[in-house]
C-alpha cells in the first residue's frame, strides 16, 4: 500500500516536470505565438491586441503558473487555431489512437505469441534461421515505408482495403498491422529465447516424466516464466508504440493525437501541444504502473520498489 | 553457436559492403544528384537505361541521390549512435555501480525523458535548433539513450556484486579505477551489441524524421527524404519509393544481424 | 494459484471487450436524408466535396483562410459582395450613398430581411457585427479593417462603449462615418470579416458561435462532425426564391488530395483538385479534360530578397537573381498551374494595366550583373521556406538554376511559426519563399502592403521613399482610373528594384463529375455554389 501511495506520488511529480519541462522548450522554440494566432497578414496592432488577450506577455513562469492553476481545475485551455476546448480535442481524437496503438498492441502481442510458441521447439533448424532472418527484415523496414507499400498494393492495386482515413474496421486492419508487426516479430524473437531457455530448465523436463502433455508443459510452465519479461518489454514498449503511431497515422491519414500534436508543435498552438504531452506523460505513467502492479500479481516472489 | 556466428559473418559482409558505398558511391555515381538531368521536368521516367533507377519529378537521376545518400545515411546514424552511447552508457554506469541516490535520481531523469513523446521532442528540438546535419546528430542522440541507459545499468547492477569487484573494492581501489579495470572491461560485449542495434534505430528514427520534413535539408539526398518526396507519385511512380526504402531496409538489416551475430543464439539482444 | 496463463488470458478477454465497445461506439457515418427531387427541377442534389483539414472555423470574425471563408460565404452575407467580374454588387444593402466629402455612407438594407431562424435582420445587428470585430476580446485578424471608423481607437482601448462612427438611425440604415476618405472602404465592406450576424447572440456565445452560427446566407449548418465531415442545408427562409438550386453541400474532411482523386474516380465526390502525379494524364486525355476548370488566382508567388542584408541590398545583385531563375521550368515543375509573373500586381486584377517586361531567362546577363557588382565569382547565401511540398520543389529548383552562375543557395525549412517570426526580424532572413493572395481586387492590396516601407509584410526590408510617395499619392485619389495610374508607375519603379524575385501567379484547377453544372471557380474568393445544379439521379 505504501509502495502504491509512494509510486502515485511519484507519478504526479514526473507529470508536472514533463508540463514544466514542454512549457520551456515550446517558449524556446523561436516563433511567437500570437503572431501565429494573429496570421500572416496582421499588422503589430492587431497582433498586440492578441498578445495582451492571450496573457502572452506576461512572464513565461507567471503564464505557467496560471496554467498549472487552470489545470488544476480541469481546464485545459482552447486551441490557439480552432478555439476548440483543447480536452475536447483530446477526447475526440484519443479514441482513434487508443484503438490504433491497442490493436496495434494486440497484433504483435498474437504474433509474439504465436511466433515464439512456433518456433521455440524448432530452434537450431533451418526453420528457425529463416523465421529469425525474415523477422528481422520485417524489424529493418521503416513503418512508413511499410506502410506506403501496404496502401500501393492493397489499398490501390488490388483495391482489397481503403486508402486511408478513418470509418469503419476495413480502415483500421492496414495501419495496425503495419504498426504491430514490427514489434510482433520483435516480440517473437524475445519469447522464443526465452522459452529456449526454460525449456530445457529442470522443473521442465520433471514435468515432462510426469507425463505431462507437451502442450500443457510449453503452455503452463515454460509460457509462465517465460512471458515475465515480455510483460517488462511491452511496458516499455508503450512509449516507442506512440512514436510509431505518429509516423502510421501520418502515412494513412488515421485521425489520432500523433498527428495533431505533430501539427501543433509545428504551429505553435501552446494549449493543444501543452494538453497531448500532458496525455502522453499520463499514459506512458499509468501504463508503467499498471505493468508493475501486474508484476505483482503475476509472482508475489518479487520484491518491488 | 553456429547459427550466430553466420549471421554476424553476413551483418559485417554487408556492412562492409554499405561502407563501400559510401565512401565510394559519389564517385561512381553517372550524374550530380541534384542536378536536373532527364529531358523531361514534373514526370518521372521510369527505370531504363541511362537512368537505371529512374529519375524523380525534379529531373534527378534516382541511382546517383541513392549512391550520395548512402554516405550521408551512414554517417547519420554512426554519429547518432555514438552520441546515445556516450550519453545512455554515461548514465546506464552512473546509476548501475553508485546505486543508492544516485541511481535513483538518474533512473528518475529516464523515466521522465521515456514520459516524453520522443518524436515531439525531436520536432520541438529541431525547431528550437534549426536543421542541419548536427542539429540531427544531437537530437536522435538525446530521444535515444533512455533504451540503453537501462541495458547498461542492469548489467552493471549485476556486476556489482561480483566477487572481483568486491574484492577490489575491499582492497582499496578507487571507484575511477575499478570502473575503469573491471567493470567497464566486462560490460563491453554488452555495449556493442547495443550499439550495433541503437545504429539499426538511429538510422530508423533519422529516415523517420527525414520522412516527417525534419531531417537534414536538401540538396542532401537522404534517403528518408526521397521517400517522402516520392509519397505524392506514388500511384503512377513507384520505383521512387521502393529504391530509397529498399536502402534503409538494406543498412537496418545491417546492423541488426550484427546486433543479434553477436548477442549469439538468435537471442533478442537487451533481453 | 493465478497462473501467468489464466492472468494473461483474463487480460486478453478484458482488453478485446474493450476493443469491441470502442469499434462499436466509434464513427460509423450516418445516412443523412434529403428531400426527394421534383422532376424536371433544377432544385435538388447535394454537392459532395472532400478536404484535408478541419475547417478552422465558421465564426466571420474569426476566419482568415480560404477553408473557413468558403462556408462563411454560404452561411452569412454582407453588406456588398462582388460578382464573378469582382465588381462590387448589393447584396444586404439594397443601396448606398456616400456623402460630398467622401467620409460617410448611408446603407439601406433589404427590406424584411431575416436570419436563418426567423429573428429580423436589422441595422444594429450590422452594427454590432463589426463592433465585434473590433473588440479586442475577439481577437479578429480584420480588426485593422476598419480602424478607420470615426471613434474605434477609443472603443478598441476601452474609453468608449460603442463605436461613435457605427450607426443604426433606423432599422433599415445603417451610418458609417470614417475619419478620412478611403477609396476602398467598400471593398473593406465585402470582407467576410463584415459579415452580419446576430449581434445579441454572438456577444452571448462567444467562442461557441462558431459551432453554432446563424447567418442570413443561402445554408445553414445542419451538421459539423470535427474531423469527421461538414453538412450544409438550404436556408429555407432566403432572400432568393430560386436559388440555391442545391439542397445541401457535404464535405469530408481528413481526405487527403491522394484519397480525394481516388474517390472523386469512382463516383463518390463531385469536385476535386488534381494530384500532381496525375495532371499530365487528366490533361492529355480530351475527355477527362473538359470535365476540368481553371482559373487564374489573384495571387503572386515569389521570394523575397532581403534588401538590408549583402549583397542583396545591391540592386543589381537582385535583377541578377531575377535574370537567373527559369520562370518557365517552375511552372512546368507544376505542371503548368501557373502564368509567369512580370510584376507584383496579378494581370487579372480588374481595371488595372501596366506594360512590363519583367526578367525573362537570361543567365549570361546575370553573370555580367554580378560581375559589375563585384560578386563574378558568386556568393553563398541561404533560402527559408516552409517545408511544403511545393515550396521543397521550387527551392530545389532555385538552387539548380542560381548554381548555374555562381549562386550557392542553402535550404533552410522551417515551421510555419518560426517562419513568420524569423521574416519579421530584420536582418535575419537573406532569402525567403511566400505568396501573397489578394484580399480585395485592388493593386494597394499588393504594392502598400509588401513594398510600402511601413507596410506589414514588407519582408524584404524595401524601402524607397520616392516609391512610398507615389503610393501615398495614390491613396488619396478617389477617381479609379487615376489611381491606377499612380500605382502603375509605383509598380514599375519597384520591379525595376526587384527586392523580391517575381515567379508566377497560380492557375487553379479542379475537375467536377459530369452531373454538376454551373461550378465556376473565382479569381480571389472561394467558389460560391449558389448557382450550382445536379442533374437528377
Amino acid at each position: 500500500m505504501r509502495y502504491l501511495i509512494g509510486r502515485l506520488l511519484w507519478a504526479l511529480l514526473i507529470l508536472v516536470g514533463t508540463t514544466a519541462i514542454t512549457f520551456a522548450i515550446v517558449f524556446l522554440v523561436p516563433g511567437d505565438p500570437a503572431r501565429v494566432v494573429a496570421g500572416p497578414r496582421a499588422d503589430a496592432a492587431t497582433i498586440a491586441s492578441i498578445r495582451r488577450e492571450l496573457a502572452l506577455d506576461l512572464p513565461v513562469p507567471v503564464q505557467y503558473g496560471r496554467y498549472v492553476a487552470r489545470l488544476v481545475r480541469g481546464d485545459l485551455g482552447r486551441s490557439y487555431a480552432t478555439r476548440e476546448p483543447v480536452a475536447e480535442i483530446l477526447a475526440r481524437r484519443l479514441p482513434s489512437t487508443a484503438l490504433l496503438a491497442a490493436t496495434g498492441l494486440g497484433i504483435a502481442i498474437v504474433i509474439g505469441l504465436a511466433g515464439g510458441l512456433v518456433t521455440a521447439p524448432l530452434a537450431g533448424t533451418w526453420v528457425d534461421r529463416a523465421a529469425l532472418v525474415s523477422s528481422l527484415a520485417l524489424l529493418s523496414a521503416p513503418v512508413f515505408w511499410l506502410g506506403m507499400l501496404a496502401l500501393y498494393y492493397v489499398g490501390y492495386r488490388w483495391r482489397l482495403l481503403p486508402l486511408g482515413g478513418a470509418g469503419d474496421v476495413r480502415h483500421l486492419v492496414l495501419p495496425a498491422l503495419v504498426l504491430g508487426s514490427g514489434t510482433g516479430v520483435y516480440y517473437a524473437r524475445l519469447l522464443h529465447t526465452n522459452l529456449v531457455g526454460v525449456l530445457g530448465a529442470d522443473y521442465v523436463r520433471a514435468a515432462r516424466a510426469r507425463g505431462a502433455s507437451e502442450l500443457r508443459v510449453v503452455a503452463v510452465h515454460a509460457l509462465r516464466n517465460a512471458s515475465l519479461p515480455l510483460l517488462t518489454v511491452i511496458g516499455l514498449d508503450f512509449a516507442a508504440l506512440l512514436n510509431g503511431v505518429v509516423l502510421t497515422e501520418t502515412v494513412f491519414h488515421w485521425p489520432g493525437l500523433g498527428r495533431l500534436a505533430f501539427d501543433a508543435v509545428l504551429s505553435l498552438d501552446v494549449p493543444v501541444i501543452m494538453g497531448t504531452v500532458l496525455l502522453s506523460a499520463f499514459l506512458v505513467v499509468a501504463s508503467n504502473l499498471a505493468i508493475d502492479l501486474l508484476y505483482r500479481v503475476v509472482d508475489p516472489r518479487i520484491r518491488l520498489g | 553457436m553456429r547459427g550466430a556466428r553466420s549471421l554476424l559473418r553476413l551483418g559485417l559482409a554487408m556492412g562492409a559492403f554499405l561502407v563501400l558505398v559510401a565512401v565510394i558511391g559519389p564517385t561512381v555515381a553517372p550524374y550530380d544528384p541534384a542536378a536536373p538531368v532527364a529531358p523531361q521536368l514534373a514526370e518521372p521516367l521510369p527505370p531504363a537505361a541511362p537512368f537505371y533507377l529512374g529519375t524523380d519529378d525534379l529531373g534527378r537521376d534516382v541511382l546517383s541521390r541513392l549512391l550520395y545518400g548512402a554516405r550521408i545515411s551512414l554517417l547519420v546514424g554512426v554519429v547518432a549512435m555514438a552520441v546515445t552511447m556516450v550519453i545512455g552508457t554515461a548514465i546506464g554506469l552512473g546509476a548501475g555501480y553508485f546505486g543508492g541516490g544516485v541511481d535513483v535520481v538518474l533512473m528518475r531523469i529516464t523515466d521522465v525523458m521515456l514520459a516524453f513523446p520522443g518524436l515531439l521532442l525531436a520536432v520541438a528540438l529541431v525547431a528550437v535548433l534549426r536543421p542541419s546535419v548536427w542539429t540531427i546528430f544531437v537530437v536522435i542522440g538525446l530521444v535515444s539513450w533512455t533504451g540503453v541507459a537501462r541495458v547498461i545499468r542492469s548489467e552493471v547492477l549485476s556486476l556489482r556484486e561480483r566477487d572481483f569487484v568486491l574484492a577490489a573494492r575491499a582492497l582499496g581501489a578507487r571507484h575511477g579505477r575499478i570502473l575503469r579495470r573491471h567493470v567497464l572491461v566486462n560490460v563491453v560485449p554488452t555495449i556493442l551489441v547495443i550499439a550495433a542495434l541503437s545504429t539499426s534505430g538511429t538510422i530508423l528514427l533519422d529516415a523517420g524524421l527525414s520522412f516527417l520534413g525534419i531531417g537534414v535539408p536538401p540538396p542532401t539526398s537522404t534517403w528518408g527524404r526521397m521517400i517522402q518526396e516520392a509519397t505524392a507519385y506514388y500511384r503512377v511512380a513507384p520505383w521512387l519509393m521502393l529504391f530509397p526504402g529498399a536502402a534503409v531496409l538494406y543498412a537496418v538489416l545491417t546492423f541488426n544481424f550484427i546486433a543479434y551475430g553477436l548477442a549469439g543464439d538468435g537471442r533478442a539482444p537487451g533481453a | 494459484m493465478r497462473t501467468t496463463a489464466t492472468v494473461v488470458a483474463a487480460a486478453t478477454r478484458h482488453a478485446a471487450l474493450l476493443l469491441l465497445a470502442v469499434l462499436l461506439g466509434g464513427c460509423t457515418q450516418d445516412r443523412l436524408e434529403w428531400p426527394t427531387r421534383e422532376p424536371g427541377s433544377r432544385r435538388g442534389g447535394v454537392l459532395r466535396l472532400a478536404a484535408g483539414d478541419d475547417v478552422p472555423t465558421l465564426d466571420p470574425a474569426l476566419g482568415y483562410d480560404t477553408r473557413s471563408w468558403f462556408f462563411e460565404q454560404h452561411l452569412f452575407e454582407t453588406l456588398v459582395a462582388y460578382d464573378e467580374r469582382a465588381a462590387l454588387v448589393p447584396a444586404l444593402a439594397e443601396r448606398w450613398e456616400l456623402s460630398a466629402d467622401g467620409r460617410r455612407y448611408r446603407f439601406t438594407l433589404r427590406p424584411q430581411a431575416v436570419f436563418s431562424d426567423g429573428t429580423p435582420l436589422t441595422a444594429t445587428d450590422a452594427v454590432g457585427s463589426i463592433e465585434r470585430v473590433l473588440e479586442p476580446r475577439t481577437r479578429s485578424q480584420g480588426a485593422e479593417y476598419f480602424r478607420g471608423i470615426v471613434g474605434a481607437p477609443a472603443f478598441v482601448d476601452g474609453s468608449a462603449a460603442h463605436v461613435a462612427g457605427l450607426r443604426a438611425p433606423e432599422p433599415a440604415v445603417v451610418e458609417i462615418e470614417l475619419a478620412e476618405p478611403d477609396p476602398l472602404f467598400l471593398h473593406k465592406l465585402a470582407l467576410l470579416f463584415a459579415a452580419v450576424v446576430p449581434a445579441e447572440r454572438a456577444r452571448r456565445l462567444g467562442d461557441d458561435f462558431t459551432t453554432q452560427p446563424i447567418g442570413s446566407g443561402p445554408f445553414v449548418l445542419r451538421e459539423w462532425r470535427r474531423s469527421e465531415r461538414i453538412v450544409l442545408a438550404r436556408n429555407p427562409r432566403y432572400h432568393d426564391s430560386e436559388r440555391p438550386y442545391l439542397d445541401g453541400i457535404v464535405e469530408q474532411l481528413g481526405v487527403n488530395p491522394e484519397l480525394s482523386w481516388l474517390m472523386f474516380e469512382s463516383g463518390e465526390l463531385d469536385v476535386t483538385s488534381i494530384p500532381p502525379a496525375d495532371f499530365p494524364a487528366v490533361m492529355r486525355d480530351p475527355a477527362r479534360a473538359a470535365l476540368t476548370i481553371h482559373a487564374t488566382a489573384l495571387e503572386t508567388m515569389f521570394v523575397g530578397l532581403n534588401c538590408e542584408m549583402p549583397p542583396l541590398d545591391d540592386r543589381r545583385v537582385r535583377q541578377a537573381l531575377n535574370y537567373a531563375v527559369n520562370k518557365a521550368d517552375v511552372i512546368t515543375l507544376l505542371n503548368g498551374r501557373g502564368v509567369e509573373a512580370h510584376g507584383i500586381v496579378p494581370p487579372n486584377m480588374p481595371g488595372y494595366h501596366v506594360e512590363l517586361a519583367g526578367y525573362p531567362y537570361d543567365p549570361q546577363k546575370a553573370r555580367a550583373l554580378l560581375a559589375e557588382a563585384g560578386h563574378a565569382d558568386g556568393f553563398a547565401t541561404e533560402i527559408w521556406i516552409q517545408g511544403t511540398d511545393t515550396d521543397m520543389k521550387i527551392a530545389q529548383k532555385l538552387q539548380q538554376d542560381l548554381i548555374k552562375v555562381g549562386v550557392q543557395l542553402a535550404i533552410k525549412s522551417v515551421a510555419w511559426a518560426s517562419f513568420l517570426e524569423a521574416i519579421r526580424q530584420p536582418k535575419t532572413v537573406p532569402v525567403f519563399d511566400l505568396g501573397w493572395s489578394a484580399d480585395f481586387p485592388d493593386p494597394s492590396n499588393f504594392l502598400d502592403v509588401l513594398f510600402h516601407s511601413g507596410g506589414a509584410n514588407n519582408h524584404p526590408f524595401y524601402s524607397n521613399p520616392a516609391v512610398d510617395r507615389l503610393l501615398e499619392q495614390a491613396r488619396t485619389v478617389l477617381d479609379e482610373t487615376a489611381r491606377f495610374r499612380i500605382d502603375a508607375e509605383a509598380e514599375r519603379q519597384i520591379v525595376d528594384d526587384a527586392p523580391i524575385i517575381f515567379l508566377y501567379h497560380p492557375i487553379t484547377y479542379v475537375m467536377h463529375d459530369p452531373r454538376v453544372h454551373d461550378y465556376v471557380i473565382h479569381p480571389f474568393l472561394p467558389a460560391r455554389v449558389t448557382d450550382v445544379w445536379t442533374d437528377p439521379e
